[in-house]
Formats: structure tokens, sequence, C-alpha cells
């Protein structure tokens, strides 16, 4: 069980998140929404130690994750896996690599610094290629991939870390919606099939109705919905989306909810 | 004004668009910097005691030595094996002195970039170091070292490499600090240290990037070699001033022939290997 206990993030006088609580049950496909700027980018970073939280405490079971540093610190990285929008791979390494970086935190500087990684490790990582069909492109540089390839092998690497939680912070953004749908397809099977809890900010909401099981809604910092999808009606995503509602209502939402009013019609 | 340009200019006025007015306000700062450039090159003349007396005559003499100088040669077989020699050694200097400036450079460039040192007072001295030790020639740090450990190559070598290790390691700390960091981050967010973050976020970035400065660093060290060799610091440059020193004319051009073409042909060279360096990426 993840726990956010009022959490704020304040970056001078703007409060990006602002005292947000929140359990999470393992096993779960949460999806975070709202406009850009909702502060929930933030509240993925501090989850995973990227950024530091002002106020409030982060705990996972006994683990008090605020107060973590040094090996226990790497230790909680490992085990809640993030994934960027921009991938952030390295480029310049080849794939294989990319996927050994998630056995970091088992491997001793000594056997990593070189690549002398061993050979159960290169076996894990091929195998997640293998799971998300990219085991073919193992060899080549992560840079000269597309950006759907390049995301999954993210994914690849965060699978290899063995964690409990995977944090996806915007993963389908860059993409275009083919490749958007292999990427998330591929979180909800990691999701079902080994039941890693993800916790995912998603800005469109017709892919959050479609993959999660419980939607988070963020404004100015702060919760303001917080239930299973179908709960979401589309004043609550007006509220949640602002001057934003009509792209992602009128783009996203299907004829049930966003059927146009019979005099629309009519004129 | 001609009529269509008035009229012109009539309709961009009832759609709000001002014409552009050039004049003193936008010339003049133009003008008055090149006035001021022109001012001080007619101030320097009497300060140089530059005299257009001696200058006229200095050309006909100038003429004289080129003329001395044709046909290039080295008159005898021994003599062009002899600065054969002295080429090859001035290469070694250059070379030997770019790569262990480089093997300093490289710590300290790192221990320079902002990304990898935070502490921002470590940074300010380093950087200042750098800036410090950087100004000063290599034909300064090889006159230095002549009398440190005596004429001959291994003071040259050793003043091009001190000469360098502040250059190239400041060139390499902005190499790091342009690094993408999204690669540290995807390293540091799987669990891995801040020394496997460099090792992994930014090394690969940079490696290329080092090699194509070390590469161009050789390049132009081996024209300071040729020079720092005059001073005595070993190489063909030894045999340079010697032969200008006895007005050997002809020796001399047939000297300068050799570093011409050496250093067109390092050029060449070290063209191709950064052009492969940086294909790769």
């Amino acid at each position: 069980m993840l726990a956010i206990e009022h959490v704020s993030k304040v970056y001078g006088t703007t409060r990006a998140v602002d005292a947000v609580s929140l359990g999470i049950t393992p096993g779960q496909f949460v999806g975070v929404i709202g406009r850009s700027g909702a502060g929930k980018s933030t509240l993925l970073r501090m989850i995973n130690r990227l950024g530091e939280p002002t106020e409030g405490r982060i705990r996972f079971g006994d683990i008090d994750v605020t107060a973590l540093s040094g090996p226990a610190l790497r230790d909680w990285r490992r085990r809640c896996a993030m994934i960027f929008q921009q991938f952030n791979l390295v480029g310049r390494l080849d794939v294989l690599n990319n996927v050994l970086m998630g056995r970091l935190a088992h491997t001793s500087a000594w056997r990593a610094f070189p690549r002398l990684w061993s050979r159960e490790d290169r076996a894990i990582a091929l195998s997640a290629l293998d799971q998300l069909d990219i085991a073919g492109l193992a060899a080549q540089r992560a840079e000269d991939l597309s950006g759907g390839q390049q995301q999954r092998v993210a994914i690849c690497r965060a699978l290899v870390q063995e964690p409990d939680i995977i944090l996806a912070d915007e993963p389908v953004a860059s993409l275009d919606p083919r490749n958007a749908k292999i990427v998330m397809d591929a979180l909800l099977r990691i999701n079902k099939h080994f039941g890693i809890t993800v916790l995912c900010n998603l800005h469109s909401l017709d892919l959050a109705r479609t993959y999660c099981d419980r939607l988070v809604g963020m404004a100015q910092g702060r919760v303001v919905f917080d239930d299973v999808p179908a709960a979401l009606t589309e004043e609550v995503a007006r509220e949640l989306y602002g001057m934003e509602a009509h792209e992602v209502l009128d783009a996203d939402l299907g004829p049930g909810l966003l059927a146009p009013m019979p005099s629309a019609v009519a004129a | 004004m001609s009529e269509s340009a008035a009229t012109l200019s009539a309709m961009l006025r009832s759609r709000n668009v001002e014409l552009p007015r050039y004049g003193w306000r936008t010339h003049g700062p133009g003008f008055v910097a090149i006035a001021v450039l022109i001012g001080l090159f007619f101030l320097g003349v009497p300060v140089l005691g530059i005299s257009f007396e001696r200058f006229i005559p200095g050309l006909w003499r100038l003429g004289d030595i080129v003329m001395l100088m044709m046909p290039p040669s080295p008159e005898t077989w021994s003599r062009f094996f002899i600065y054969l020699e002295a080429l090859g050694q001035t290469l070694a200097i250059a070379f030997l002195g770019t790569m262990t400036a480089a093997v300093f450079a490289i710590p300290l460039g790192f221990l320079a970039a902002r990304n990898i040192v935070a502490n921002r007072i470590v940074h300010f001295f380093a950087r200042r170091l750098l800036d410090t030790v950087r100004s000063v020639d290599t034909l300064i740090w090889a006159l230095i070292w002549i009398n440190v450990v005596g004429l001959g190559p291994f003071a040259g070598a050793l003043a091009i490499a001190s000469a360098d290790i502040c250059a190239l390691a400041k060139l390499m700390s902005e190499a790091i600090e342009t690094a993408d960091r999204r690669p540290v981050e995807g390293v540091t967010a799987s669990g891995g240290s801040r020394a496997a973050a460099v090792r992994f976020g930014i090394v690969p970035q940079v490696l290329p990037v080092f090699a194509s400065q070390v590469l161009y660093y050789i390049e132009s060290n081996t024209r300071s070699a040729t020079i720092i060799g005059i001073v005595g610091a070993g190489g063909i440059g030894v045999h340079l001033s010697e032969m200008i020193r006895v007005l050997e004319w002809q020796q001399v051009s047939f000297l300068i022939l050799m570093v011409l073409v050496t250093v067109a042909i390092i050029d060449q060279i070290s063209r191709v290997l950064r052009k492969t360096i940086a294909g790769r990426g």
C-alpha cells in the first residue's frame, strides 16, 4: 500500500502540489488526469524522489519514503520504476544495455561500470525485450529507434527492476495514436500479468477511461476527483480541464456522455 | 515619393502598419563603431613607431629574401634526413603533449562542470583556476620548462601539456554541462548511484566530443610544436631558427615547406577522423 499523506511541493509562491493525500492499493491501475500544469508530474516525481516534497510524507508499507537516503533510497527507486514522456534512455548505448540500466541496483559498480553484466542479467533483459516484441532490436542504438520503440525499451528497463510500482509520467504524450495504444497495452499487460501497480499520468481522458481502474483528477495541485472512471461526469471533466475542456472532451468522450442536446441537433 | 509608393504607404497606414524608419537611431551606432576603429588605427601608427619610409624599402628586402629562398632545398640528403627526424620529433611533441594534457584534463573537466560538482564554491574556484592557467601561452611554458628540464623535446612536450590541460578541461567541462540530462534522470530513477548516473548518463554522450576536441588540439599543436622549437624546445623549429640565423634561406624555405605539407596532412587525417566520430552520433 502506497500512502501519500498531505504532500505539498512549493516553488517560490506557487503550490505545484497542494496537500495531496492518496492511498494506492497494490495491483491497481490508477490514472492521474488533469490539465497541463495541474501538478501531476510533480506528484509522480516526488514518489520516486526525483523531486523532494516540501511538506508531507510518502509511505510504502513500513517504509517512510520521504526519509530515505543512500542505498535505501536507491533500493526504493528500484522498487518504483519510472517511465518518462521523453523516454530518458541513454541514446548512444544499445538497447540491451539500456534495459540493463534497470539492473544497476542489483549489480555492484565494479561489474556494472565496465558493463560486465552477468549472464543471468543479460538473459533477464533479453526476455523483457522479447515480452514486448522488440528482442530483435537488442543490438541497435537506442537513439536510432522510433518513439514507440524507445518507450517500449523504457518499459523493459522498468520491468527488469522487478518493481512493485511503475510510475508512468505521460508515457504516450510524444507518441502517435497507434504507438500510444501499443505502449498503453503493454502497461496494462504488465499490470494484469505481474500484478505491478501502475500509476500513470495521462492527458487524454479517452485513454484514461479505457485503461484505468481508478482515476484521480488534479487541478491546481489539489485532488478534485478520485473514483472509478464511470463516475467521471462531463461536469467534473469540465472542471478538471477548464479552458482545455473542449479539446479533451470533444475528441475523447464517447457519444454516451457527450451526446449533443436535441435542440442542438435540430438547429 | 512616387504616386504608387504614396498609395502603398497610405494603404499600410489604414491598416495600422507603420513603415519602419531608418536613420541615425538605427544606423548611427554602426557608423560610430567604424569611425572609432579607423581612429584607433591612426592613433596606433605613431605609438608603435610605424614608419612607411622604412616599410617601402623593407618590401624590397623581403623580395630579395624570397628570391634567395628559391629553389627550396635541403642541400644534402643527409641534412634532409636530419630534418625528417626533427619533423618526427615535432609530431611526437604535439602528440605526447596533447595526450598528457587530455589525461589530466578529463578529471579536471568533470570537476569544473556544474552538473557534476554541485558545490558552487568548488565550481567557482575550479573555473577561475582553469581560466587563469589557460591564459599562459605555450611559448611562455616552453621558456619556463627549458629552464627546469633543459633544452630539448622533453621541455616541448611539457610546455604543450601544461598549456593545454586547462584549455581542454574548460572545453570538456562545457561539453559535460551541455549534455542532455534526461539519460541521467533515467539512470537515477532506476536506482543507479550518482556515479552510475555519470558513467551511463553522461560519459557515453561526452566521450565522442572529447575525442574530437583532443584530435583538434593535436592538429593545432603540430603548429605550436614548430614555434616552440624556435626557442629551443626540440623538433624542427630548432633547425628553422638556426637556418634563419645563418641566412641559409633555401634551407629555411625547405623547412617551411616540410611543415606546411605535414600540417596539411595532419589536418586532413584529423578532419576525416573527427567526421567519423561525429557521424556515429
